[in-house]
C-alpha cells in the first residue's frame, strides 16, 4: 500500500474514534419555533394550492368563452367576405353613380 | 416509539394534528441532530439546519411511502439538506501546515515517523485535521468521505442515504481519495 494511503487510513481510523457530541433535549423554544415554521409552510402550501386552482379556473373559463364565441366569430367573418365581394362592390358603385334624381 | 405508533402518528400528522406532529418531532429530533452535527457545513448553525430538516419532514409527510422505515426516510432528507447547504459554500480552503494547531502538526509528524496507530490522546486532533482536509474537497466528495471513512457506512447504505448509484459512489470515492492524497502529500512536503 502507498505510504500516504496508509497514513491517511490511520488518520481516519483515529478520527473515527472520537465520540460524537451527545444529543441533548431541544433548546427552550425550539419546539415552538419548529411548529410555527411547520404551520407557516402548511399555510403557504395551501396558498399555492389556491393560486393553482385560480389559474386553472381562469384557463378553463377562457376556453369556454372561446368555444362559445367561436360560431359568432365565424359567422361575422363570412358576412365580411360577402361584403368585400367585388361583385357586390361593383353593384354598390353602379348604384351610387346612377342618377336617380329626375331633373325638373 | 414502535413502528405501529409511528404509522399512527404519521396518519394523524397528515391530517394536520399538531399533537401527532409534535410526537414525530420528538421522535426524530435526536436522529436528525446527530446527522446534522456529523455533516455540519462550516459556519452553519446546527440548530437552524435541524429545524430546516424537521420542518421539511413534517410538511411532506404525505410523500412518505412507507416502503422504508420512517427514520431512514428522515436520514435521507437530512443528508440531502446538509449537502445542499455545503454546496452553497463557495470557499474551499487549502490546508497549509502553518494553519494547523500544534497538536494537528504533531499528528502529521507521528503519522510520517511511525507505522503504529495513533494514540488515544491524538484522536481529537486527528478529527480536527480530517475536518480541515475534508473541507478542501468538493461538497459531494466531502460527504462521501465522511460517510465512508468516519461513520463507517457501506456503499449500499450510502447509496440509500444519498440516492446515488453504487458505480457513481465508487468513482467519487476513488476521485476524492486521490484528491485527499494529493492534499495530504502537500502537507507532508511542508513538514520539515
Amino acid at each position: 500500500m502507498n505510504p500516504i494511503d496508509n497514513q491517511l487510513d490511520r488518520l481516519f481510523r483515529a478520527a473515527a474514534q472520537v465520540k460524537p457530541t451527545p444529543v441533548s433535549a431541544p433548546a427552550f423554544g425550539f419546539e415552538t419555533r419548529a411548529l410555527a415554521a411547520w404551520r407557516a409552510a402548511r399555510s403557504t402550501d395551501e396558498g399555492i394550492w389556491d393560486v393553482a386552482l385560480l389559474v386553472r379556473g381562469l384557463i378553463l373559463g377562457s376556453l369556454i368563452m372561446a368555444v362559445s364565441f367561436w360560431p359568432v366569430l365565424v359567422s361575422n367573418q363570412s358576412t365580411t367576405v360577402t361584403a368585400s365581394n367585388p361583385f357586390a362592390d361593383y353593384l354598390q358603385l353602379t348604384d351610387s353613380t346612377v342618377p336617380t334624381d329626375v331633373a325638373p | 416509539m414502535t413502528d405501529a405508533e409511528v404509522l399512527e402518528c404519521l396518519a394523524r400528522g397528515r391530517e394536520g394534528d399538531e399533537k401527532a406532529i409534535l410526537e414525530l418531532f420528538h421522535y426524530m429530533y435526536p436522529h436528525v441532530t446527530k446527522l446534522v452535527q456529523a455533516n455540519l457545513p462550516a459556519r452553519e448553525s446546527a440548530e437552524d439546519l435541524v429545524q430546516q430538516v424537521c420542518v421539511k419532514v413534517m410538511s411532506h409527510l404525505d410523500q412518505f411511502s412507507g416502503k422504508v422505515p420512517f427514520l431512514h426516510w428522515v436520514s435521507r432528507i437530512a443528508v440531502n439538506t446538509c449537502l445542499n447547504q455545503i454546496r452553497h459554500e463557495k470557499r474551499r480552503p487549502e490546508v497549509r501546515l502553518a494553519d494547523l494547531s500544534e497538536e494537528e502538526a504533531n499528528v502529521v509528524e507521528h503519522l510520517a515517523a511511525s507505522p503504529e496507530e495513533l494514540d488515544a490522546s491524538d484522536q481529537v486532533a486527528s478529527k480536527e485535521l480530517v475536518d480541515k482536509l475534508l473541507a478542501s474537497l468538493r461538497p459531494d466528495d466531502r460527504l462521501l468521505m465522511r460517510l465512508m471513512y468516519l461513520e463507517g457506512h457501506q456503499i449500499d447504505e450510502i447509496s440509500s442515504l444519498t440516492g446515488w448509484n453504487k458505480s457513481l459512489i465508487k468513482i467519487r470515492t476513488f476521485r476524492a481519495r486521490a484528491q485527499l492524497r494529493q492534499r495530504y502529500n502537500l502537507l507532508m512536503k511542508e513538514n520539515p
